[in-house]
Formats: C-alpha cells, sequence, structure tokens
C-alpha cells in the first residue's frame, strides 16, 4: 500500500520558509510587480512570483520570472578599480572592442581576463578621490561644459534626481542625458509640442475598453510581454487590433488587421488615414473645436495624401488604408500603442506627430479606452525623465532655458546654475570626439553598445581625459575608464520606479550587495561631496521628498503612500486614490492640443547598389539592451545565446544562403559577422538584426544620423550588404 | 448596463447576498468559508473538472461549486462529514499514482495536493499504484521549467495559463485514458516547442508536475569566461 510521509516531504529549502520581498521586475516599462524568495544565509534570490500589481496581476515574463540571477553573478564588481599606468594611452582592452574585433565568435559574455588586468584594486577613499580630483581638476580650468553624465534609465527616481543634480550643481553644466535620447526621445518633444505633457494618457490595460487599438512601430510579445497579454486579452474580447509594423510581430495573429508598410514611410502612411478620415467625416468635430489647433493646416496638408498616392510610398494596397481609416474613425473609444518603429528615425518627431493627430482629430483621449501610449521600454524611463536627466529641463520638464525656473532650481539647491542648454547622449560623443568634452560620469550606461556607430563612439571614448564609470559589471564602456566604482544591483536597493503607465511603485532591497559595492546613490553623494557641493540625506525617501516637492506631477506622493502597490501620477488625494489612469479629460497641460502636420521626408541613407538592404535593429524576448545583464542570466542566455540576422526566404535564397549559414553583414560604418535565420516576417529587401550582443554589434552598422527635435539616432534605418561567409 | 439582480444563498447556515451570476464557490469565499479546490484559482476560467470543491446543494449527486450557479433560496453544505467523506476519496485517488517526491514540494513547499492530504490526514492510499505498470514520464527539455507528467492531475490550469492569460496557445492535452496527459504544440517536447517560458504554466500548476529548475549554479570563476 502506498504512503506519503507528509511531514517529512517539506524541504528545508522550500521557499516558504525564506524571506518574502516585495519588489518589482528590474527589466522593462511594463513595470510588473513580484516577490523574491530570498536565502539569506547565502544572500541569494531563488524563486520569484508575480504580485498582483495594477500593470500586471500576478502575471510575469521569462526576463521577470527568470532572469534575476545576473545579480548574483560572480563577475559583479566588488572593488573600486583604477586603471594601471601601463594600461594609458587609453583605448578597447578586449579584442571584441577593438577595431575590426568582430570576429566569428558562436557568443559569449564579457571576458574579464582580457580586461581585469589592465585595473588594480583600489580603496573607496582613493577611487572617489581621484574620481572627484580629476572632475573638479577639468570643471576648474576648463568650465562647466568640458564636463557630461550619462545616467541611466534603468536607476531609480532618487538616483536620477541626485544624478542630474550633480551634474547641473556641482559639475556646472546642463550636459546630462541618458538612454531615453536613443529610445522615446523624438516622441516626448511631440507630446511636449502637441498636448504639453510627454507620459501616456491613458495605461495598458484600459485597452480592455477600447473598440479599436492602433499598435504601431512596437513587438510587444517580445518587448512588454505581459503588456501584450492584456492586448490579447483585449483582442479575444472584441478590441480590434490595427498592427502596424513592417517586420511582423507576433501579435499581428491576434489582429484585425496587419499592415506591413515599407521601413519609413509612416508619415504617409497616417496622413493618408487622416486624409480618408476627414473626407468621409469620421472626425469628431465637436472635439476638434473644443481642444485642439491647427487643424485646417493639418486639413490642407494631408489632403495631399490620397490612398492611392499612399499605396505608393508604402507599399500597402490603396484598400487597406482605407479599411484602417474606416475602422479607426469609426471606433468610439480607441487607443494607440507606439514603439521604437515611430521614435527611432530623423523623422521620428513627424511619426509621433502624426499619431497624436490623428488620435486628436477623433477625439480619441481623455475618455475611457482612449489614448496616447508611448511604450516606455526601460523600467525607469519615464521617472528618469521626469527626475530631469535630461540636458533641456529640470525635474518635472521645467525649461533651464527660462530664468525665473533658473533662479527657482538656484535657491532650492543653493548654488548658480548653467542658463545654457545642454548637450545629447549623441552631441556629448560627437563633443568628446571634438575635444570640447574632457571628462564623463557614466552610471550605469553602456554606450559602447548602445549608441550608433560604435566606431566613432570608440574613439570619442578614447578621446576623453578622464572618464568614471559606475556599474554592475565591467562592460565595454568600462574598458575606456580611468576609475571603475562597483554599485549595487536592482535587487540590492531601495527606490521608486516609473513604469509606462505613469504608476509610481517602490522597487525593495531583497540582497546585500557583493564585497565592497556600495548605493549608488551614496557614491553620487560622494563625489559631490568631494567637488566641494555637499549632499547629504538621511535615507532614500528623503531623496525622493526632495525631488517630489520641485515638482507638480510628485508632489502628493511619499514612500508612505506608495506603499506595496505604487500610484498613478497625478495623484491627488494619495490617502484614498490609486491616481489618475486617464489624464486629460477636460483639458491639457497646454490647453488646446497643436496640431503639427508632418510632410514624407526621405531616410538620413537609402539603399543603393553597394547597400542593397534597409536594416532594422531591435530587441528579442530573451535579452535587454546590451546584454550586460541578460547574458549573464543562465537561462535566458541559453534561450537565446547567439546573434543572428534575420532575413526573407526570397533575399536568402538569392545570396545562396540557409538557415543557420554565416553572413558578413557590412554599412558604411563597418561590418560584422554572423548566423542567418530566414523568416518570411521580414519583407524583401529588409533585414533585422537584435542589439544585444557585443560580438556582433547591430550599432557597428548604424547610422549616426539624429532626428533634428528629438535627437534621437536613426536605429531602425540604415543600408546594408549581406554577403555569404564560407565556413 | 443595470446592476445584476441579487440573490439570497445560504451556505453553512450564514445567509450571503450576492448578485445573480455568482458561483457557489465566490460566495462562500464572501462568507469567508473556506472550500478546497485544485483545478480552479480566482485568476481563471472555472472548469470544474478536480471535482475536490464539491458540495451539496440537495440534489442526486454533488455539484462542483466553481462552476455550479447560486440560486436564490439555495441552501449549500459546503462541510458536512458527507462532503469531507468524498473530498477525502478524491484526494485519495488522485495521491494512488502521485510521485513520493513531489518536485513541487521540494522546491518551494507549497504542492496543494499534499496540502489536501495533510488536512484530511491521509497517509496511506487503500488503491493499487497506478504507476507500478509504468509511469507516465517526464520532461526537462525546457531550458527552465520541469515536467514530471506522473503529477499532473489533469486539472488543466497550464491549458488556461498559458492560453487564456498568456495567449501563447502552447498547451493542450494528447492521449486517451490512462496515457491522457497535457502536451506541447503537437506533442513536442517542451524544450522544442514553441514555448517562451514565461512560466505562468507553472506558477498555476497546483501540483509537482510543473515545477521551475533550480537555479542554475554559475559557471566559471569571476575572472574567466562565463561559458
Amino acid at each position: 500500500m502506498k504512503a506519503f510521509r507528509l511531514d517529512d516531504t517539506k524541504s528545508a529549502s522550500a521557499t516558504a520558509a525564506l524571506k518574502q520581498v516585495d519588489s518589482l521586475c528590474p527589466y522593462c516599462g511594463v513595470g510588473c510587480a513580484l516577490t523574491f524568495s530570498v536565502d539569506e544565509a547565502s544572500n541569494r534570490i531563488v524563486d520569484v512570483k508575480g504580485r498582483d500589481g495594477a500593470a500586471n496581476a500576478e502575471r510575469l515574463c521569462v526576463k521577470g520570472r527568470y532572469g534575476f540571477d545576473y545579480a548574483m553573478h560572480p563577475q559583479r564588481l566588488t572593488q573600486p578599480l583604477i586603471r594601471k599606468p601601463g594600461s594609458y594611452p587609453k583605448g578597447p582592452l578586449s579584442a571584441i572592442s577593438k577595431s575590426g574585433g568582430g570576429a566569428r565568435k558562436p557568443g559569449g559574455s564579457f571576458d574579464y581576463d582580457e580586461v581585469l588586468p589592465h585595473f588594480r584594486e583600489a580603496s573607496w577613499d582613493e577611487a572617489l578621490d581621484l574620481a572627484a580630483g580629476r572632475l573638479k581638476e577639468i570643471r576648474d580650468a576648463r568650465g562647466g561644459d568640458a564636463l557630461a553624465g550619462f545616467g541611466s534609465a534603468k536607476g531609480s527616481n532618487e538616483e536620477a534626481y541626485l544624478f542630474q543634480k550633480l551634474v547641473r550643481a556641482a559639475f556646472g553644466t546642463n550636459n546630462v542625458d541618458h538612454c531615453t535620447r536613443l529610445c522615446h526621445a523624438s516622441s516626448v518633444a511631440a507630446l511636449l509640442e502637441g498636448i504639453g505633457s510627454g507620459a501616456v494618457t491613458n495605461v495598458v490595460r484600459d485597452i480592455e475598453r477600447a473598440d479599436v487599438a492602433i499598435v504601431t512601430g512596437c513587438n510587444p510579445t517580445d518587448n512588454h510581454p505581459v503588456a501584450a497579454t492584456f492586448m490579447k486579452d483585449a483582442a479575444g474580447q472584441g478590441t480590434k487590433l490595427i498592427v502596424i509594423n513592417p517586420r511582423r510581430p507576433q501579435i499581428a495573429d491576434f489582429a484585425a488587421m496587419y499592415l506591413q508598410p515599407n521601413p519609413g514611410s509612416d508619415v504617409a502612411l497616417y496622413n493618408g488615414m487622416m486624409q480618408v478620415m476627414i473626407a468621409e467625416d469620421l472626425i469628431d468635430r465637436d472635439f476638434i473645436a473644443r481642444r485642439v489647433d491647427g487643424f485646417d493646416e493639418l486639413r490642407e496638408i494631408v489632403s495631399h495624401y490620397s490612398p492611392e498616392r499612399v499605396a505608393k510610398l508604402t507599399g500597402l494596397p490603396a484598400q487597406d488604408i482605407v479599411d484602417a481609416a474606416r475602422l479607426f474613425g469609426r471606433a468610439k473609444a480607441a487607443m494607440i500603442f507606439w514603439g521604437m518603429g515611430i521614435s527611432q528615425h530623423t523623422f521620428g518627431t513627424d511619426n509621433a506627430r502624426c499619431l497624436i493627430a490623428l488620435a486628436m482629430i477623433t477625439g480619441n483621449v481623455g475618455r475611457p479606452g482612449t489614448g496616447l501610449h508611448p511604450l516606455r521600454g526601460q523600467n525607469n524611463v519615464q521617472g528618469a525623465s521626469d527626475a530631469g536627466l535630461i540636458p533641456m529641463v529640470y525635474p518635472d520638464y521645467q525649461s533651464v532655458k527660462d530664468p525665473k525656473i533658473q533662479t527657482k532650481f538656484e535657491k532650492y539647491w543653493g548654488v548658480k546654475l548653467s542658463p545654457k542648454i545642454g548637450l545629447t547622449v549623441t552631441e556629448i560623443m560627437g563633443a568628446a570626439l571634438a575635444g570640447s568634452v574632457k571628462g564623463m560620469y557614466m552610471m550605469g550606461e553602456n554606450p559602447f553598445l548602445s549608441d550608433p556607430d560604435i566606431n566613432k563612439v570608440r574613439k570619442a571614448l578614447s578621446a576623453l581625459e578622464f572618464l568614471v564609470v559606475q556599474d554592475i559589471f565591467l562592460t565595454e564602456t568600462a574598458e575606456f575608464a580611468d576609475v571603475v566604482l562597483p554599485a549595487s544591483s536592482f535587487m540590492e536597493k531601495a527606490g521608486t520606479y516609473t513604469n509606462t503607465d505613469r504608476r509610481v511603485q517602490i522597487g525593495r532591497p531583497a540582497l546585500t550587495p557583493p564585497g565592497a559595492a556600495r548605493q549608488d546613490w551614496e557614491l553620487i553623494c560622494e563625489i559631490s561631496n568631494r567637488m566641494g557641493y555637499p549632499m547629504k540625506y538621511a535615507s532614500v525617501e528623503a531623496v525622493f521628498d526632495e525631488f517630489a516637492a520641485c515638482t507638480e506631477e510628485y508632489k502628493t506622493l511619499n514612500y508612505e503612500h506608495l506603499g506595496s502597490y505604487g500610484k498613478w501620477y497625478p495623484c491627488f488625494d494619495p490617502k484614498t486614490s490609486p491616481g489618475e489612469r486617464i489624464v486629460f479629460g477636460d483639458a491639457f497641460p497646454c490647453g488646446k492640443a497643436k496640431l503639427v502636420p508632418a510632410q514624407i521626408s526621405a531616410p538620413n541613407e537609402s539603399p543603393d547598389r553597394d547597400y542593397p538592404f534597409v536594416l532594422n535593429t531591435g530587441r528579442v524576448l530573451s535579452h535587454w539592451h546590451t546584454g550586460s545583464m541578460t547574458r549573464r542570466s543562465h537561462a535566458l542566455d541559453t534561450i537565446e545565446p547567439e546573434a543572428f540576422v534575420e532575413m526573407h526566404p526570397d533575399d536568402a535564397a538569392a545570396l545562396r544562403l540557409r538557415d543557420g549559414d554565416w553572413a558578413r553583414v557590412a554599412s558604411r560604418r563597418g561590418e560584422i559577422q554572423l548566423r542567418v535565420r530566414v523568416r518570411d516576417r521580414v519583407s524583401p529587401g529588409a533585414v533585422f538584426i537584435p542589439m544585444h550582443f557585443r560580438e556582433a554589434a547591430a550599432n557597428v552598422l548604424t547610422n549616426p544620423a539624429i532626428d533634428p527635435i528629438g535627437k534621437i539616432p536613426t536605429f531602425k534605418f540604415c543600408a546594408v550588404r549581406v554577403t555569404r561567409l564560407e565556413s | 448596463m443595470s446592476a445584476a439582480k441579487r440573490i439570497k444563498v445560504t451556505i453553512d447556515g450564514i445567509e450571503v447576498s450576492v448578485p445573480e451570476g455568482t458561483s457557489i464557490w465566490d460566495a462562500a469565499r464572501q462568507a469567508g468559508i473556506d472550500i478546497p479546490v485544485l483545478c480552479h484559482s480566482p485568476r481563471l476560467r472555472p472548469v470544474g473538472v478536480c471535482r475536490m470543491c464539491v458540495v451539496d446543494i440537495g440534489q442526486r449527486v454533488m455539484a462542483a461549486s466553481c462552476v455550479r450557479l447560486c440560486e436564490d433560496g439555495m441552501k449549500v453544505d459546503a462541510s458536512s462529514p458527507k462532503v469531507q467523506k468524498h473530498r477525502k476519496m478524491l484526494t485519495q485517488l488522485l495521491l494512488s499514482d502521485y510521485p513520493e517526491k513531489s518536485q513541487r514540494e521540494l522546491k518551494t513547499g507549497d504542492d496543494q495536493l499534499l496540502a489536501l492530504a495533510r488536512r484530511f490526514g491521509i497517509e496511506r492510499i487503500p488503491f493499487a499504484d497506478g504507476a507500478a505498470t509504468g509511469g507516465r514520464g517526464s520532461d526537462s527539455s525546457s531550458p527552465v521549467i520541469d515536467v514530471d507528467h506522473q503529477a499532473c492531475i489533469l486539472c488543466d490550469k497550464c491549458l488556461r495559463g498559458c492560453n487564456e492569460l498568456q495567449h501563447n496557445d502552447v498547451i493542450t492535452r494528447t492521449g486517451k485514458g490512462y496515457t491522457a496527459r497535457i502536451a506541447f504544440d503537437l506533442n513536442a517536447p517542451m524544450g522544442d516547442s514553441t514555448c517562451v517560458s514565461c512560466g505562468e504554466c507553472m506558477a498555476v500548476c497546483p501540483t509537482g508536475a510543473l515545477t521551475n529548475k533550480p537555479v542554475a549554479p554559475v559557471g566559471a570563476g569571476r575572472r574567466g569566461a562565463n561559458r
């Protein structure tokens, strides 16, 4: 007879007996709430459970559920490092980072054997004195504008606030930026111009109340997987999705319509849809009269975009354009979601302007099931931008050019501030190369892999007189550092993070940092204090309070109110309200919305005989950005261990390439070698390469040309050549 | 939309007022009465396959409270010895070919079937071990999840988690009779299927059938390459 000895079956390591820490997922902008099970004795996270957060309802994706082990990787930095005298002049240290170093390698993360011998371990005092001392020297000799700082959208609101304060108050410059520049800078520029606010007007999950939703220039099942599950929920319950993307995203399987326009033809498509809607009177004239300026100019411009003309420009059947316009125009409530496929073009701001106009002329904002939602990439790109990690604005988008605001912050921070707009990410790299920026402080960013045209970034980083890198691992960027400061991972710190829905949530520490690694916010204070601008805070909460007090959107919030589940901002009564899901029901922050019509413009670099393919770059489900985290996660790197170039079967056949063959992909800026994936989700003439893989870095190929307004690089469009590599 | 009509039911002597269309299980929860269940959770569409939530509503057979809706004036017996006896029998039947070591109990300590065994004080199973004639196998091909078909009670929570919460449409059922089991795509090994490793199936599974692989021991030393 079978028997169960029930008291013995409980294992001592069962997670139920371990410390449970309610926190957040460190990856994307969806902001999933989760609980870490922590074995305190070994300082390890052993399990993750989804929590009933506002954005995820206990759901998680592969990164959130299985991608946490990077924090416990043995390559974590545990001691401050100083570059050895023999390792000057500075340049890349690993073979892969050297020019032409993209050797054919099946994959691999950072090799410490190559890089670590060029550094020596140092005490905190020595490293901090050196870092702050050299930055101060450069500031005193050449002025604040010779310095610059890159913060990170992976850091907390508190870290972002302190970092921009350090650069503005202690460095004396507005040269502070972060990866929002590479992500939604153009969307934010268009939103600020059009409605006076860069944040979303409605939350993802309100799609359940929409009749129709446009999901364009994004691939939510890979990049916002939990948000995608709610979009698919809605589709199953009758919301009609119009999915638009030159590379077929999996969510197209759930769509009422899927449109595959030519890369870079967005403006034509949306102008064409608006032309049809206006001609067929599918617009909301009352809303336009009450809430919108500039309709006549828009109508004039879009009148030139007949479905037939747009069909030629986009490669879509004219009837599809008409059908999409009617579907959207007839909806009682419609939402628009967009991603980097809209923003990462030299005409990214124009693309976003068209989407804003589409919502405005149909009155689709400020009500249930309506709204504009640029899907944020990083877990805190919304918050880092809100906190002022942007060269043009102080916290809460207050312009550095406005003398009254400058005076306000001079009083608030007790120091003279620069009235000059700072440089953006791409401009700082250019200035480093030109010699006008001499010293930099990088907190948690890895521009060597994330910025366009790596060969140019390599020269720019080598040209810097002094570089401090603060990170949790040695990164490709750290190879160019004079001082490396070991910092804390997401799982080791407390802080608030603002997700794509404007929900401010608290991340709580589950682990203690390894070795001598320290909290990022404390390191910012240490540098500032040593540069002669004292920063003293009792706790992270005190930093939050100082940040919140100089903003409108956060001023009612504090840690006590945020609690375990957070609040949407604005939140008028945090004691009783979860905050506002939907904003701008009555008016926009700028009063009436301003329509800015856009005309089609040519990409900066079109395909030609030598470089016949259009390269699109992006992400895959299992990896994150420059891979410094996910490639150190055992599960994630096992699932997706190597780089690839995706191409259409017809193109592959013409080049005698089969699935799994090796190819060389070259642009005017460089070349990489990687395997081919033959897939019909890309259209003929287009190829796709994910950005995560250092050994075949897509950004060797990309074009550093930028959008004139958002200053965002055109990661989604450059011309490349693909050739077969014999094995 | 007008609010649903409210009706009254009596569960274990407690009168509860609920909107029409409420299940007995939800009404009981509202009244603070805990009806055990394996195949259901408030996050999922109720299907009534495990029968652990049966209650006596005075009819010929017991009703699965997760799918049976309340009726006005209904009297529900959710805890009598008769109902408990049924649940205990079901638990014994489910345990009759259950692995002696549940991966869920070992790893996270929250095996819901063994929790029921504890609740009903079951130590011995008065039936032949179904697995003695050859088990239903396992699948460790996924990089993140271990599948132990022997611990599967066919509650279909994983199907609903995969197909209705995450909409990945990977998990299905295959086989007949004792060989019936969950399957991935067209019966591919999990690691070769279109599974995207979101882990929802593992999160909703009540038994040791779908569990996380242990967090992998980290590779080479600090200075060396990762692999």
